[in-house]
């Protein structure tokens, strides 16, 4: 959900600029071997979720950059309504009444 | 949820993997500097920046490797990886790896050999649409015989039954001579109803089969061809149809052919079928046709049964004079058969079994003693990252490499063992048309060859996978205790070798025994140098009682009078053939016994001269004259066993008796006793039975038997230029020595017996190298130990008494636990025996003996070996 939700926010990016984003992002709460990200996108890919291609980066590096597609989208809409609905539920049950 | 899309995306995937991990690679290289340099923006020096953008992003091997078995490929990667290495590893040793594909190779292609005997015999017999309902109707008396049937019963039956779509006489094979198309020639034809080829649920493929109406006595004579016929006589003409062929000097019309592959045994050598132009004032108690009929859709085989006793009933009512005691008995014709040659099908299936068991066990073994030298390559690399099932499965993809190539060398020698079954078997289960290579029996051996890889390689592999690394590195490979662990696994399967080897050579063993005492048998018959073929007189051009006789009569004399013929003789059945016409006996002046059956005998015919040509002695009385004929007094010649049941306590010579209604009822005067000699197989006793004059009661057919002073088989020229002298049209059939007759009448205990030792000799050589091989083994494992022992004083005798004992031991386990099963296998074998009890003390004892020495042999050889090792060296080279 944090992959596709900062491809949704910043358009086409390449995986360390995905894995920079999250950091900062999470303000480093959220500390994980950034290589773990790399399965999860061709497991996206296989869903086809985001589709990659090949760009040059600012300072005139080949990388591979990601993109959101349509489905992936619905998917982002449907995993963060699922998520916002558990969260409120949690929220209710901790919060004091 | 798999779409459709990810399908496509998972196959695109499958194309390109080799850019895919080459840009996987540069991606995280990417991703690696670009952290890097970031981390020297921060003011890390370099070294420290790239470590610390390397713990950050984890384990870059592993991580590309999930990434890549994300796709869902991973297995067949696995499985090529494998495979490749599989075949690196195997062709370092091209010694092991020939010794075990020629194992599995014989033990994969005997048992496809006979999974195709068993596929074709009890699994597929008919090639036919629904075969099951294809029943035999069998007439069947009150005293449980069954028999054939009486033309006229037959008829009612066809006529009265409400559960039969077709009922038909089952074809009544008979010699007929082509003439007229170039040499005369031989063919079989069979005679059936026209209802024939709807019972077997088939069309002819050009024109028809004949009708009801040609099937009367006096219709003009039609004959369908064979599908080989047609292709072979009138070159697959389709204007076939009106053609005549000349059949025993008869013009028969042809009017249709019969699809391909129509053959079930007992017609497979029919080259067409006519109609049988019975009448039907044939009386009922003729029982001598064959009747086969096709179950309606829907009626069961004890419905059929049960409609049918209703018309026996009614018949026993209506003749009482023919039928009384008359039943019916329905039964599927493919069971008889299987009850036949089924127990001799099973125990060969169960023997090659046993011989792939064998061979899976050796090759364990095998593999076992390899892995032994692999325990440092294993594990290294299970140090490396490779788990326990992943090893099992790479030495497992190895054992069924080996047994896939067992199982293609196998193939060769399974066709081979085809041809060998095809030439061997009874005629009767008609294996020439049906035993072939073909889809079910390569799936059978496909599947064989896995599960036998699977099964050999298993044991080796989980226990040679089990070896905890660090040890083995560390130590010397080979520690203590696991070799013993390994040793105790390779003394089970030396038992089990053993065991096996015992089942399979005592069953063999007794086998081989009864075949050899059944050859020897006293069949009361000189077979040397006779020599005996078939003639059957055409009836167009031998048409009266007269002129069979004269014919005969002619020939015999000129044979008698040929150089290097010392006599000559006609019968009408001859010895070992398997023909045997049955009839009623009853004595004069005695009650008439209340039912046919039980006094049947054993009816014959023979010409003056018969009795001195085969070496049969006359007991009492005279053998026939010329004067035993047409004109002269009715007589007979009885055999002692008949004497004995029916004159217990006087002489039968010059007693009367009265031949069975259906051969003309004549009464006939006793005037010889002759010896009893065995009629069918020589393993049967004889039956009671009598000989009438050739003259008195003359059939178109007869075997001519020949007694020269040399080898009985150059008689055949003479013969032939005696038959030829008088009819230059009359082929002789079967031409064999009476030796050979004698001989063919035992094939299927011959087949039996011949492959059976065969295996067994197959067994006893597996035992021996899996005993050599495993003790072998184990000297090597303990050089050191050896050396020491031989420092502090062994003697030779010592080592080797030791070493043989390693071998020894478990193999008299294996006779332990083997004779008891061999034992109760043998019961299984009994009816197959012959004068040779299932608990024969020759057999259960030679057989353990000869595997116990055999083993020690085995042992003694690496024995030898380990005791002549210097042991300063042994010591030495640890």
């Amino acid at each position: 959900m944090l992959i596709l939700r900062s491809l949704d926010r910043l358009g086409p990016m390449h995986g360390y600029g995905i894995a920079l984003h999250i950091q900062q992002m999470s303000e480093s709460v959220l500390q994980v071997e950034e290589g773990s990200l790399y399965p999860a996108l061709q497991r996206m890919l296989i869903k086809g979720w985001v589709k990659a291609e090949w760009g040059q980066t600012e300072n005139n590096r080949r990388a591979r950059y990601y993109k959101l597609t349509p489905a992936g989208l619905r998917q982002l809409t449907e995993e963060v309504s699922e998520f916002t609905r558990v969260m409120e539920a949690i929220t209710r049950v901790i919060e004091p009444a | 949820m798999e779409g459709p899309g990810e399908l496509w995306r998972r196959l695109l995937f499958l194309l390109g993997r080799g850019r895919f991990n080459r840009e996987m690679e540069e991606e995280m290289r990417f991703h690696l500097e670009s952290r890097a340099e970031r981390n020297r923006a921060e003011g890390m020096d370099g070294d420290e920046a790239n470590y610390a953008a390397r713990r950050r992003f984890g384990n870059a091997p592993l991580l590309e490797e999930k990434s890549r078995e994300a796709w869902g490929w991973s297995a067949l990667d696995h499985l090529a990886q494998d495979v490749k290495f599989a075949v690196r590893s195997l062709g370092r040793n091209p010694f092991f790896v020939v010794v075990v594909v020629l194992t599995l190779a014989f033990g994969i292609g005997v048992n496809t050999a006979i999974f195709s005997a068993v596929n074709v015999l009890l699994l597929n017999p008919y090639p036919f649409p629904q075969p099951e309902r294809i029943l035999s109707v069998d007439a069947r008396h009150i005293s449980g015989k069954n028999s054939n049937t009486g033309y006229r019963d037959f008829l009612d039956w066809q006529q009265q039954n409400s559960v039969f779509d077709a009922m038909a006489i089952s074809p009544e094979t008979g010699g007929y001579t082509l003439t007229g198309q170039g040499e005369p020639q031989r063919m079989t034809g069979g005679a059936t109803t026209a209802d024939f080829l709807r019972v077997l649920g088939v069309q002819p493929v050009v024109g028809r089969f004949f009708t009801a109406d040609e099937d009367k006595p006096g219709a003009a004579p039609v004959a369908v061809l064979t599908y080989a016929t047609w292709r072979q006589r009138f070159n697959g003409d389709a204007a076939v149809v009106g053609r005549t062929m000349t059949l025993n000097g008869q013009a028969f019309t042809v009017i249709g052919v019969l699809p391909r592959g129509f053959a079930y045994p007992g017609i497979e050598t029919c080259a067409f079928f006519t109609a049988l132009g019975e009448s039907s004032s044939n009386s009922r108690n003729q029982h001598q046709y064959g009747v086969v009929a096709r179950l309606k859709a829907g009626v069961t085989v004890e419905q059929a049964q049960s409609d049918m006793n209703t018309i026996a009933q009614r018949l026993e009512r209506e003749f009482p004079a023919t039928n009384t005691g008359w039943g019916v008995k329905v039964q599927p014709t493919g069971a008889a058969l299987a009850a036949e040659t089924g127990r001799l099908v099973w125990v060969l299936f169960a023997a090659v079994g046993f011989v792939l068991l064998l061979a899976c066990v050796n090759v364990s073994g095998l593999l076992l003693a390899r892995a032994s030298g692999r325990t440092k390559e294993i594990a290294i690399r299970s140090s490396l990252g490779a788990g326990r099932g992943r090893i099992v499965r790479q030495m497992l993809t190895e054992t069924v490499l080996l047994s896939l190539s067992g199982g293609g060398v196998g193939i060769l020698l399974a066709v081979w063992l085809m041809k060998v079954l095809r030439a061997a078997a009874p005629q009767e289960l008609a294996l020439d048309a049906t035993l072939h290579l073909n889809s079910a029996v390569l799936a059978f051996t496909v599947a064989v060859s896995l599960l036998t890889g699977i099964a050999a390689g298993l044991a080796p592999a989980w226990s040679a996978s089990g070896a905890e690394p660090n040890s083995i590195l560390k130590e010397d490979g080979n520690s203590w205790s696991r070799a013993r662990s390994r040793n105790r696994l390779m003394a089970w399967l030396v038992a089990g070798e053993v065991a096996l080897s015992v089942i399979l050579m005592a069953g063999a063993g007794l086998l081989v025994k009864s075949f050899a005492l059944a050859l020897d048998v006293d069949t009361g018959l000189r077979v040397e140098h006779v020599l005996t073929f078939a003639l059957n007189l055409p009836g167009a051009k031998y048409s009266s009682d007269s002129g069979v006789s004269t014919f005969y009569r002619d020939l015999l004399e000129r044979l008698k009078n040929s150089p290097g013929v010392e006599a000559a003789a006609g019968v009408m059945t001859l010895p070992m053939t398997g023909g045997v016409t049955g009839g009623a006996f009853q004595v004069e002046g005695r009650a008439k016994a209340p039912d046919w059956v039980d006094t049947l005998v054993q009816y014959n015919a023979s010409t003056p001269g018969y009795f001195g040509t085969m070496g049969i002695p006359i007991l009492r009385g005279r053998d026939f004259n010329e004067q035993d004929n047409e004109a002269g007094l009715p007589v007979a010649i009885v055999n002692d066993a008949l004497a004995r049941q029916y004159f217990p306590n006087e002489d039968p010579i010059r007693h009367r008796y009265r031949d069975d209604p259906a051969y003309g009822g004549q009464w006939r005067t006793i005037v010889g006793v002759a010896a009893n000699i065995q009629h069918q197989q020589p393993t049967k006793p004889p039956m009671p039975g009598v000989y009438l004059p050739h003259a008195q009661w003359p059939a178109n057919s007869m075997w001519i038997t020949v007694r020269g002073r040399g080898d009985a088989a150059q008689l055949a020229e003479t013969a032939r230029t005696a038959v030829r002298g008088l009819d230059g049209d009359l082929p002789l059939l079967k031409i064999r020595t009476m030796r050979e007759v004698v001989g063919d009448s035992l094939a299927e205990s011959r087949l039996a017996a011949s492959l059976l030792s065969g295996f067994a000799v197959f067994a006893l050589l597996l035992a021996a190298i899996g005993i050599y091989g495993i003790v072998d083994y184990s000297v090597r494992q303990r050089r050191r130990e050896m050396g020491i022992r031989m420092a502090l004083g062994a003697t030779y005798g010592d080592v080797v008494a030791l070493v043989v004992r390693k071998g020894a031991l478990p193999a008299v386990a294996g006779v332990v636990v083997g004779v008891p099963l061999a034992l109760a296998g043998a019961g299984v074998i009994r009816a197959m025996l012959y004068g040779t009890s299932p608990r024969d003390l020759t057999v259960f004892l030679g057989v353990p003996a000869l595997l116990l020495v055999v083993a020690l042999g085995a042992s003694y050889l690496p024995a030898r070996r380990a005791a002549k090792v210097d042991s300063m060296a042994a010591l030495r080279c640890e």
